[in-house]
């Protein structure tokens, strides 16, 4: 039997983790899918023991100082695991995985969320120019080269 | 029966209020899960806390679902098939740290079977007849198939098709 290919799935909680979520068990049926987020709240949505959970540190933008072990949490994760694509549906975790992946083999995915209908977020507008491929859920966002539309979560 | 839930996070009065009023002049059974609210209803059933199984059976068995504007609640009422009408909190209320549930329920009520009620006004409105508020559509479903499938592709082959 041949290895599946890992994906590491990152999200900040709440919304962005539902998403996330919607997507990735999906996505569990083809892949071997590690995931990444701030530890309070993901046990409710994850399905018991099955799934390989790395909690990191909340962050946001706003709070800089915090990004600083968020970086060294994600390179431990990323040597850990050796992914072969990483994919994040934000915000700040996701924009820093994007980042760090660029200067490592990882392909990166990023998939605004669904609550950008106007304008594509400000952590996605962050990672647009990084990552290999961005994904707006709403069709008037996509421009169909930077950035495109191939459905929703919902 | 109409359900109607505030999430476990924060509470929110104003939502439970406004229902509590309006179930005191309707002939309806209205059911709600009120979390660490103060305002205690007078004219509803209700519990702070409901486990995930009761929880479920009242979004799948109510005529329409009223909630906070949880992607969470919108999510489990599309599962059920039930309508829902989504009140956001407003932080020029006190209701929430910030305002981002004010962008929230714009996308909201883009999707189908999803009624935005930032008001008591609309809320009350939207009450006024349920008939008309319709389930979510089966081309919409498919979204998140279409979504995951060329998310699948562009993993295996590293191509936009």
């Amino acid at each position: 039997m041949t290895k599946k290919t890992k994906i590491l799935a990152i999200s900040s909680p709440g919304g962005h983790w539902i998403q996330l979520n919607k997507i990735c068990n999906k996505l569990e049926k083809q892949f071997d899918v590690v995931y990444a987020t701030p530890g309070a709240q993901y046990k409710s949505s994850a399905k018991k023991g099955r799934r390989k959970i790395y909690a990191i540190t909340d962050v946001s933008a706003d709070s800089k100082l915090n990004l600083i072990p968020v970086i060294f949490q994600l390179l431990y994760i990323l040597i850990r695991e050796r992914p072969n694509t990483i994919i994040s549906t934000g915000t700040a975790p996701g924009v820093m995985a994007v980042l760090l992946c660029k200067f490592l083999p990882i392909k990166t995915i990023w998939v605004d969320s669904i609550a950008n209908v106007n304008v594509l977020s400000r952590s996605g507008r962050m990672v647009k120019k990084h990552a290999n491929l961005v994904v707006t859920q709403w069709e008037a966002l996509s421009d169909n080269k930077t950035i495109v539309y191939r459905g929703s979560v919902l | 029966m109409i359900f109607v839930a505030v999430g476990t996070q924060f509470p929110f009065d104003r939502l439970i209020e406004n229902m509590d009023q309006w179930a005191a002049d309707y002939d309806q059974e209205v059911i709600a899960q009120i979390a660490n609210g103060e305002y205690v209803p007078q004219n509803m059933q209700w519990q702070r806390f409901l486990d995930a199984e009761k929880y479920n059976k009242n979004i799948k068995e109510a005529a329409v679902f009223v909630s906070h504007a949880g992607m969470g609640n919108i999510i489990s009422a599309r599962n059920h098939n039930t309508p829902i009408i989504v009140m956001n909190r407003q932080f020029s209320l006190g209701e929430h740290r910030n305002d981002h549930q004010a962008d929230g329920v714009k996308w909201m009520a883009e999707l189908s079977g999803v009624y935005a009620a930032p008001t008591q006004a609309e809320l009350y409105t939207l009450l006024g007849d349920t008939n008309a508020l319709q389930v979510s559509s089966p081309k919409e479903n498919k979204k998140l198939d279409q979504l995951v499938g060329f998310l699948d592709d562009y993993i295996r082959t590293g191509k936009i098709d």
